[in-house]
């Protein structure tokens, strides 16, 4: 395992897609300071730093399957998966040490992303205004909802051979969870009620109503259910601090990391590689 | 002498269809050892299931007598190094850059030996070079290099030569008959060119619709594809006796035919024997190549 991850950090300090997803998280965190202190100096926008840091989790998923897909791609399209196995390393090894390499870029691009905020964004924004204990709790459910997606990803890419199936299967299914997320906070968010026109002796009155669309409980249910499983609905409920149970996400978040694994793991071993 | 590989009844199913067949192999140290076969005869998925790539359906193989159950298996893969179909190499890398790599994989100590190597399959000057633009000759000996790069004592091959020029037909050659020489690596090369592997193999495996319907080591192979004399004859005895005599290589296939080996002038080879009163019924004189050889196999497997 040892020697599989040393190569693999070997591969990756010569890696173009590394340097680039460095690049983009730099890159975006200062476009993203500089957006908002436009945002300040114009429209007066207050600005809190820990939004900067926790909206760019909502979309994280897209650059990560990007580089995990082609990375990882690679892989198989270079033959260096067969390379491993025939000079005897184990399936499960090979598995583990190219999980352990995903998570670890995930993490360091979102930690440098962050990073970049902090250095930037504390003397124009100030400091974090939360309390630094709910932020440190947060700031981990993040951390594990990345090493979820890397999970996921990763079972993708060690599955399926095809570097380039493997790159549009991942990044639909970024961008799958993104508008599930949205779609089921919609719901969440319908209100009960609605103001409705009404034409009362000649003159307009406006009336509030119950909302037809508001959704029964049950449903209600389902869909904070889907956004708790969601690891993109768990970030957008912490960036948009509406996280129903925290003490939940994460155990929903090991549940995801430990079948996609332990599956991924499985069928790997039992892959017919060519 | 220690045997390398053994495969017992192998067996690959994919579906309906039986890629390998009852396949039994042996070959012992320091052979280079040919698997001969058409496109589509099992030599690929023989090697891949040796390399651990896929699994046997039914049977067994050992590699340095280590059965592919036990889980010794992945350890004893540690002394082989492996090109299957296309070498294995990050296309974005340097010759370098991969070798260093693949010293990280197989857990070298250091990385002296690099230069060495890049030096031994000559791409010493390849520099800053991306693999991807290498010619593919560059890239089978950039494979090569990075199979060598755990010192390995037994070396496979799947067709190495396929797609390359006459030059890197050559190299090749040149390479892996230094490193069964010089490093004395067992080699398990696989290739439907027969004139090549005749050049180099010291036993070969000819494999037909997944099974090996022979194997035969370079001498007796050679011996039966010399020029020869057959003669039918009533009794071989006196002939044996006079074969004896004159030193002349022969062999006894039944109790009426007689092989003779060598070239000799046929009128002036059975004006001798008549001066000694030895007639044969019938002589026949035969030149056999390896294709030859192989067709009449493979023929023969067929009308089975």
């Amino acid at each position: 395992m040892i020697k599989l991850l040393n190569a693999s950090f070997t591969r990756l300090r010569k890696n173009k897609l590394f340097w680039l997803l460095t690049l983009f998280s730099i890159g975006l965190a200062i476009f993203m300071v500089y957006a908002m202190y436009n945002d300040m100096k114009n429209y007066g926008d207050i600005i809190k730093l820990e939004q900067l840091i926790f909206n760019y989790s909502t979309s994280i998923a897209i650059p990560i399957s990007i580089f995990i897909s082609l990375f990882l791609g690679v892989e198989y399209s270079d033959g260096a998966i067969r390379n491993k196995i025939s000079i005897g390393h184990k399936r499960t090894n090979i598995y583990l040490s190219n999980l352990i390499i995903i998570l670890l870029v995930s993490l360091f691009s979102y930690i440098l992303f962050m990073l970049v905020i902090f250095l930037l964004g504390m003397p124009i924004f100030g400091t974090i205004t939360l309390p630094i204990s709910k932020f440190i709790i947060l700031m981990s459910c993040i951390f594990v909802t990345i090493i979820t997606y890397s999970s996921i990803f990763t079972f993708l890419a060690m599955i399926i051979s095809n570097k380039t199936i493997t790159a549009i299967v991942s990044i639909m299914l970024a961008f799958g969870m993104m508008i599930t997320a949205i779609t089921c906070m919609n719901i969440l968010y319908t209100p009960k009620t609605i103001q409705e026109a009404k034409m009362v002796d000649g003159e307009t009155k406006m009336e509030e109503v119950p909302n037809p669309k508001y959704p029964s409980e049950k449903k209600k249910k389902v869909c904070q259910t889907l956004l708790n499983i969601n690891p993109t609905g768990q970030m957008f409920q912490i960036a948009d601090n509406s996280i129903s149970n925290i003490k939940k996400l994460p155990l929903y978040s090991l549940g995801i990391i430990v079948i996609f694994t332990a599956s991924g793991i499985m069928l790997f071993k039992k892959k017919e590689l060519k | 002498m220690e045997i390398v590989l053994e495969t017992n009844n192998l067996e690959k199913k994919y579906k309906d269809f039986k890629a390998l067949n009852h396949n039994n192999i042996h070959f012992e140290k320091g052979a280079i050892y040919g698997l001969i076969g058409k496109n589509g005869a099992g030599k690929t998925t023989l090697i891949r299931i040796i390399c651990g790539l896929q699994k046997p359906t039914n049977g067994s193989y050992t590699i340095y007598g280590i059965n592919n159950n036990s889980s010794n298996i992945v350890s004893v893969r540690k002394r082989m190094g492996a090109i299957i179909e296309t070498p294995s190499i990050y296309s974005e890398m340097t010759a370098k850059d991969n070798l260093i790599e693949q010293y990280k994989l197989v857990g070298m100590p250091s990385l002296d030996g690099i230069d060495e190597l890049l030096k031994l399959v000559g791409l010493s000057n390849t520099g800053k070079k991306k693999a991807k633009n290498f010619s593919l000759g560059m890239k089978q000996r950039l494979g090569i290099a990075m199979s060598l790069a755990n010192n390995p004592d037994f070396l496979i091959l799947d067709e190495p030569i396929n797609g390359l020029d006459p030059q890197g037909i050559i190299e090749m050659r040149e390479l892996i008959l230094k490193l069964n020489k010089e490093r004395n690596i067992t080699i398990l090369i696989s290739s439907h060119y027969l004139d090549e592997l005749s050049k180099i193999a010291t036993h070969y495996g000819f494999l037909d619709n997944g099974s090996i319907i022979k194997e035969i080591s370079s001498d007796e192979l050679m011996k039966k594809m010399e020029h020869k004399i057959i003669l039918t004859v009533n009794g071989p005895k006196e002939f044996v006796k006079y074969f004896e005599e004159h030193n002349i290589s022969y062999e006894v296939m039944d109790s009426k035919t007689i092989n003779v080996y060598g070239k000799y002038n046929l009128s002036k080879f059975i004006n001798e024997l008549s001066k000694k009163n030895l007639i044969a019924d019938e002589v026949h004189e035969q030149e056999e190549s390896l294709e030859n050889y192989y067709m009449n196999l493979i023929g023969g497997s067929n009308n089975d």
